[in-house]
């Protein structure tokens, strides 16, 4: 058995994985605008896709595993799975943010409004606040084991509405378009955009990790930095 | 023809580099800080 990695290893290895993760995320843009074909009826607008949609399937990855851990955290009380849940919420905030702000920018040219209040899009906003207010609650409450308990409340709440979101496009009547790869049949698109959507989602994920570990090392300091060990 | 609405693609993908490169920077910055304040204590 090996010791566990320390919060400064942590946070190194994290940032070597963001680090690859954004050099790939500089070569997801340059497949988006030299090698992806142009969409005959949306335009150039189009490749806003190969951002949105990684980003969106990301921040539901890391939501859902916030629900997840915070089940497991309730069950097995580690403190471990309660530092991963904080970490991957606050990275799904960041993709969130990247989903809500290129969503809209999509949605002007598209659907000639920023936003429209349909289920996908309420829902997906709801996720955000919701997610929002779980750090806000993390950041109130000084007992360890009080927030932890707490958190991993909401977090599974917000486990809840994942798959909602996701079929959302199917239970209600919405402007948004409904899902042309994680369906049951296959993936609606010319190989160009699939091929470089996938390598996004690939990508994206890699990013996840990245930023995750670093939250992950930096949850880890800070509570060494408080019981007053060594990083 | 497609329509001429590039400007909004460009205007996501900037968008899009700011935040996660300024999400980026901040996490990595709270990391050192926190790093350097667990070796003091």
């Amino acid at each position: 058995m090996t010791a566990p990695e320390g919060p400064e290893a942590l946070v190194r290895r994290g940032t070597v994985i963001t680090a690859i993760a954004l050099l790939g995320v500089a070569g997801v843009y340059v497949l988006a605008w030299g090698y992806t074909p142009i969409e005959a009826r949306q335009g150039v607008a189009q490749k806003i896709f190969y951002l949105h949609v990684p980003s969106a399937w990301s921040a539901l990855v890391a939501f859902s595993l916030v629900g997840i851990v915070s089940a497991l955290y309730l069950w097995l009380n580690d403190p471990r799975l309660d530092r991963f849940a904080a970490a991957s919420a606050e990275v799904g905030l960041a993709f969130s943010a990247v989903m809500l702000t290129t969503g809209p920018i999509w949605a002007k040219p598209i659907w000639g409004t920023w936003w429209t209040w349909d289920a996908r899009l309420t829902l997906t906003l709801f996720l955000f606040f919701l997610f929002i207010g779980y750090l806000a609650l993390r950041a109130a409450l000084q007992d360890p084991g009080e927030r932890a308990r707490f958190s991993a409340v909401i977090g599974i709440l917000g486990l809840l509405l994942v798959p909602f979101i996701h079929l959302s496009v199917y239970l209600f009547r919405t402007l948004h378009p409904q899902p042309v790869v994680l369906k049951p049949s296959r993936p609606s698109l010319p190989p160009e955009m699939l091929r470089t959507l996938l390598i996004s989602g690939a990508v994206f994920l890699v990013l996840y990790v990245g930023l995750v570990t670093i939250r992950y090392g930096l949850a880890a300091a800070e509570e060494a930095g408080e019981r007053g060990d060594a990083a | 023809m497609p329509p001429e609405n590039a400007g909004y693609a460009v205007a996501a993908y900037i968008v899009a580099a700011v935040i996660l490169l300024g999400y980026t920077g901040t996490l990595v910055r709270r990391a050192r800080r926190a790093i350097g304040r667990a070796r003091r204590s």
